[in-house]
C-alpha cells in the first residue's frame, strides 16, 4: 500500500515543468512572506530575498505571470498594474488565466469557492522586485528605470516595517537601472544625478522612521552615486551628516567601508582609509559570487599602503582569488619595493588603463615621491656614507640640489635617520639603534592586543538569542521549584503517612 | 536693457584688467555686472536660459574670479570658482568651450588650495578633472586631455615637486619664464615664501651646521645679508667667527637623552595599556 502511495509520488513529480517549478518557488516564498508580517521577524522576509539569486536565472515572464494570477483575484487592480510592467503580449496572459480557471475548474470547487483573502503588501513588493530582477537581466533599463521609481514611491507612502528589507532591494535595482542609462556614470550629465533627489527624500523618511535597512542601503547607493562622478566634496558631506546604523546587514556595512575608505584616500586621510578597507576586505562575504567586491577592495588597499610607506605582504597576491586580477598591482609593488623610479614610470604606463578602469589611477600618480624616498631608504640601509652625486644617479634625480632637497626632506619626515654635510655633499647614516630598545614592540603588541578585544566584543555583540527563551526558562524554573515543593511536601506527607501507618499498626 | 548694460560692463572690466587700474573701480563694476546677471536671471543656469546669456554670465565671473586672484582675494576668488561650476559643467551643445577660460581658472583653483596647504582639497578637485577628463577621452571628442593642459599641469607639477622635495624644481617654476599666464605670478612670491620655510624646517633636522655662503643658494636668497636676517627670524645662531649657522634643535648629538626621555614617556602609556588589558580581561572572565 505504502509503495503506491509513493508510486503516485513519483508519478506526479516529472509532471511538475520547469516553468511550474518555478511558480511554485515564487509562491513557496508568499507564505515566508506571510510569516514575516504575522510574526513581524524580518529573518523571514530575508530568506524569501536571498532565494532571488537562485530564482534569477530561471525567471521568465510567463511565470511571472501566472504567480500572479494565481494568487491575485482576478479583477485586482494591483495584479494588474504589476502584469502590465512585465510587458508581456496580452495573448500570452489570456492563454495563462484560461489555464488557471481550468486547473481550478479541475481541482474541483473547493478551490474556487476559497474566500478571497486578503494579500499583504509585502507579496505586491516581493513579486515587484521579482519584475525588476527579470527586466534589468533582460536589459529593458528604461522600463525598469520607470517602474523601479513608481514602486519605490509607493513603498515610501506605504510606511510598514515589514517592508523595510524589502524596500532596500528595491532602491538597489533602482540605482542598477539608472547606471545602466545613457550617457554612464562619469559623465556629469548622466541620468544617476537625478537619483540624488529621490535618495535623500528616501534617506530623511528612513531616518524618521528608524527604518535602519532602508537607512544602509540608501547611504551606501548615495555614497557610490556620488564617487562614479567624482563628486567627492559631496560624498564628504554626507558622511559628515549621516549616522550609518550599527546593525546594517553585513554586506552593507562592507560596501559602506569601502566607499568611505575610497573618498578618504582622495583626500589623502591614507590611515584612515586604511582602516576602512581592512575592514571592507575582512568583512567581504567569502561566496565566489562577490569575488569581485573582494578584488575591487583589495586593490585599494594595497594601493594605500603604498602610499603609507607600507609595502604589502607577499601572501595577498598568492590567493587565488586575487591572483590573475591584481597582477598589476603585483607589478607595481615591486617596482616601488625596488624604488626603482624608471621601472615604476613604465608600470603606470603599461597598465594605465587598469588603473583607470579601477579608479586607483591618481593614487598610483601620488606614489611618485613614495618610490623617491624607498628609493632613499634602500640606500641608506646599505651605505653608512653615500654622496649626493650618488644617490642623484642611483634615483635617476635631476640634479644634486634636488637630491639633497629630498634627502633633507626626508630626514625631516623621519623616513631616514641620517645626517648632511653639506660642504662634501654625502649623507651619513646614523648608527641604527636597536629596535627592541625602543617603544616599538610594545606598540605593536598594544595595537594587536586591540584588535583581539574589538574581536571580542564584536563577536558578543553578533550573538543571536531566540526570543522569549528567557522566559521558557523562567517557566522550568518555576515547575522544578514547584515539583521540589511537591517533593517536600510528599516526604512531610511520607512522614505522617509513616505515623499513620504506625498509628495504624497500633490500631491494628 | 540688463543686457546690454552687463556687455558694457564686461567691456570696462576688460579694460580695467589689461591697465591694471584700481581694485576699488573694478571691484564696483563687478557688483553691477552681478546685479545685471541676477536681473537677466543667469547667475545660476537653467534648462531655458539662452545661450547669449550663459556666456555673458560665464565670462563676467571668470573676469571676477580674475580681478579677486588678482587682489589677492583667494577665499572670493573660491567664491567665484565655486559659481562657475555649473556653467562649466553643461555640456558643450548648450554652452561652447570656446572664449572660455576654464582651464586657466581650474589651474588658478589648484594654486590657491596648494598654497592655503588644503592638499586634501587639491587632490579632490584633481580626482574629478582627471575622471572627466578620462570620460572626454573615451568618447573621442575631449581632444585635450589633462596632459596637454598647461595650466592645470603647471599645478600638478609644482604640486609633485613639492612633495618629493625637490624645492629647486618648485624654484625654477616660479620664474617668469616658467609661468603659464602672468596670473600666476601672484602664486610665485607665495610659492618661494613656502618652499623656503619647508626648506629651513628641513635643514633644522639635517645639518648641524652649514656656512652662511652656502645658505644663500640653499634657501634661494639673493644676499648674505638676507641670510642673516632669515636666520635670526628663524631663530639660528650665527657664529661670526667662522661665519656659520649653527641649527639649535639639530637633535644628532643628543640623541640618548632623547631616548631616556622617550623611556619615561613610554613607562606611562605601558601603564596605562596594562590597567586596559585587565579591565577588558575582568569583563570576559
Amino acid at each position: 500500500m505504502a509503495e503506491s502511495m509513493e508510486g503516485v509520488v513519483t508519478e506526479q513529480a516529472p509532471q511538475l515543468s520547469e516553468a511550474e517549478k518555478i511558480v511554485a518557488d515564487i509562491r513557496g516564498n508568499f507564505s515566508l512572506l506571510e510569516r514575516a508580517v504575522t510574526q513581524f521577524d524580518s529573518r523571514f522576509t530575508l530568506r524569501a530575498l536571498r532565494s532571488i539569486s537562485s530564482l534569477r536565472k530561471r525567471l521568465t515572464p510567463r511565470a511571472l505571470v501566472e504567480a500572479i494570477v494565481l494568487t491575485y483575484n482576478p479583477h485586482d487592480a494591483t495584479a494588474k498594474a504589476l502584469i502590465d510592467a512585465i510587458g508581456e503580449n496580452s495573448s500570452v496572459i489570456q492563454d495563462v488565466v484560461s489555464q488557471a480557471d481550468k486547473n481550478q475548474a479541475a481541482n474541483g470547487t473547493a478551490g474556487a469557492k476559497q474566500p478571497p483573502k486578503e494579500i499583504p503588501t509585502e507579496i505586491d513588493v516581493y513579486i515587484a522586485i521579482l519584475i525588476q530582477v527579470y527586466l534589468y537581466y533582460s536589459e529593458q533599463y528604461k522600463a525598469g528605470a520607470e517602474f523601479s521609481l513608481k514602486l519605490v514611491e509607493s513603498i515610501r507612502a506605504k510606511n510598514r516595517r515589514t517592508l523595510d528589507s524589502l524596500a532596500s532591494r528595491a532602491y538597489f535595482y533602482l540605482a542598477l537601472f539608472f547606471e545602466e542609462a545613457q550617457p554612464k556614470p562619469p559623465s556629469p550629465h548622466s541620468p544617476v544625478i537625478k537619483l540624488r533627489p529621490v535618495f535623500l527624500t528616501a534617506l530623511r523618511s528612513a531616518v524618521l522612521r528608524k527604518d535602519l535597512e532602508t537607512q544602509a542601503a540608501v547611504i551606501v547607493l548615495l555614497l557610490r552615486n556620488y564617487l562614479s562622478t567624482a563628486d567627492i566634496t559631496q560624498a564628504h558631506a554626507l558622511l559628515e551628516q549621516v549616522n550609518f546604523p550599527a546593525t546594517a546587514p553585513n554586506n552593507q556595512v562592507a560596501r559602506y567601508l569601502f566607499y568611505v575608505g575610497r573618498i578618504r584616500a582622495i583626500q589623502l586621510n591614507y590611515s584612515d582609509a586604511h582602516g576602512h578597507l581592512v575592514s571592507a576586505t575582512r568583512k567581504a562575504p567569502s561566496s565566489s559570487v562577490a569575488v569581485g567586491f573582494y578584488q575591487a577592495s583589495m586593490k585599494f588597499l594595497v594601493v594605500v599602503e603604498l602610499l603609507m610607506g607600507d609595502i604589502p605582504a607577499r601572501d595577498i597576491f598568492s590567493q587565488p582569488k586575487l591572483e590573475m586580477a591584481l597582477q598589476p598591482y603585483f607589478k607595481l609593488v615591486q617596482a616601488v619595493r625596488a624604488g626603482e623610479m624608471q621601472g615604476f614610470v613604465k608600470i603606470v604606463q603599461q597598465y594605465s588603463s587598469e588603473f583607470h578602469r579601477d579608479g586607483t589611477y591618481t593614487l598610483i600618480l601620488r606614489l611618485r615621491q613614495n618610490v623617491i624616498r624607498t628609493g632613499i631608504r634602500m640606500l641608506s640601509l646599505s651605505y653608512s656614507r653615500i654622496s649626493l652625486r650618488d644617490i642623484c644617479i642611483r634615483l635617476g634625480l635631476e640634479s644634486e640640489e634636488s637630491a639633497e632637497y629630498i634627502v633633507a626632506k626626508a630626514i625631516k619626515d623621519g623616513v631616514i635617520e641620517a645626517t648632511i654635510d653639506h660642504e662634501k655633499g654625502y649623507m651619513q647614516t646614523k648608527q641604527a639603534g636597536d629596535v627592541y630598545a625602543t617603544g616599538e614592540p610594545a606598540a605593536n603588541f598594544h595595537d594587536r592586543i586591540t584588535a583581539c578585544l574589538a574581536l571580542h566584543d564584536e563577536s558578543v555583540k553578533a550573538m543571536r538569542f531566540p526570543m522569549n527563551q528567557h522566559r521558557l526558562e523562567l517557566k522550568n524554573a518555576q515547575e522544578a521549584r514547584e515539583r521540589e515543593r511537591e517533593l517536600a511536601k510528599e516526604i512531610q506527607d511520607g512522614d505522617i503517612d509513616e505515623d499513620d501507618a504506625a498509628e495504624g499498626f497500633d490500631g491494628l | 536693457m540688463a543686457e546690454a548694460e552687463l556687455q558694457q560692463l564686461i567691456k570696462r572690466l576688460h579694460s580695467t584688467l589689461k591697465t591694471n587700474s584700481s581694485t576699488n573701480d573694478s571691484m564696483r563694476l563687478l557688483s553691477r555686472a552681478k546685479v545685471c546677471l541676477l536681473r537677466l536671471n543667469a547667475l545660476v543656469p537653467t534648462p531655458d536660459t539662452p545661450e547669449t546669456f550663459l556666456k555673458l554670465a560665464r565670462e563676467t565671473l571668470e573676469l571676477g574670479a580674475l580681478i579677486q586672484i588678482r587682489i589677492g582675494g583667494g577665499a572670493a576668488f573660491t567664491t567665484y570658482f565655486e559659481q562657475l561650476q555649473p556653467f562649466y559643467a553643461l555640456p558643450p551643445q548648450i554652452l561652447p568651450r570656446e572664449n572660455s577660460n576654464m582651464s586657466k581658472i581650474t589651474g588658478l583653483c589648484l594654486l590657491v588650495k596648494l598654497t592655503g596647504e588644503d592638499y586634501s582639497g587639491f587632490h579632490t578637485l584633481l580626482e574629478s578633472l582627471e575622471v572627466a577628463a578620462a570620460q572626454a577621452r573615451e568618447r573621442g571628442e575631449g581632444g585635450k586631455g589633462l596632459e596637454d593642459d598647461p595650466y592645470i599641469q603647471y599645478a600638478i607639477r609644482v604640486e609633485q615637486a613639492m612633495m618629493e622635495g625637490s624645492y629647486d624644481r618648485v624654484w625654477g617654476e616660479t620664474k617668469s619664464s616658467k609661468l603659464p599666464s602672468e596670473e600666476f605670478a601672484i602664486f610665485s612670491q607665495l610659492l618661494q615664501q613656502t618652499i623656503r620655510k619647508e626648506i629651513g624646517d628641513c635643514s633644522e633636522k639635517s645639518y648641524q651646521s652649514i656656512p652662511i655662503s652656502n645658505a644663500k643658494n640653499l634657501f634661494f636668497l639673493e644676499s648674505e645679508g638676507e641670510v642673516v636676517e632669515y636666520a635670526k627670524s628663524r631663530g639660528w645662531i650665527l657664529n661670526s667667527k667662522d661665519g656659520r649657522i649653527y641649527f639649535p634643535n639639530y637633535e644628532g648629538e643628543n640623541a640618548d637623552d632623547f631616548a631616556e626621555r622617550d623611556l619615561v614617556m613610554a613607562s606611562g602609556q605601558v601603564i596605562e595599556n596594562t590597567l586596559g588589558y585587565a579591565r577588558e580581561l575582568e569583563t570576559i572572565v
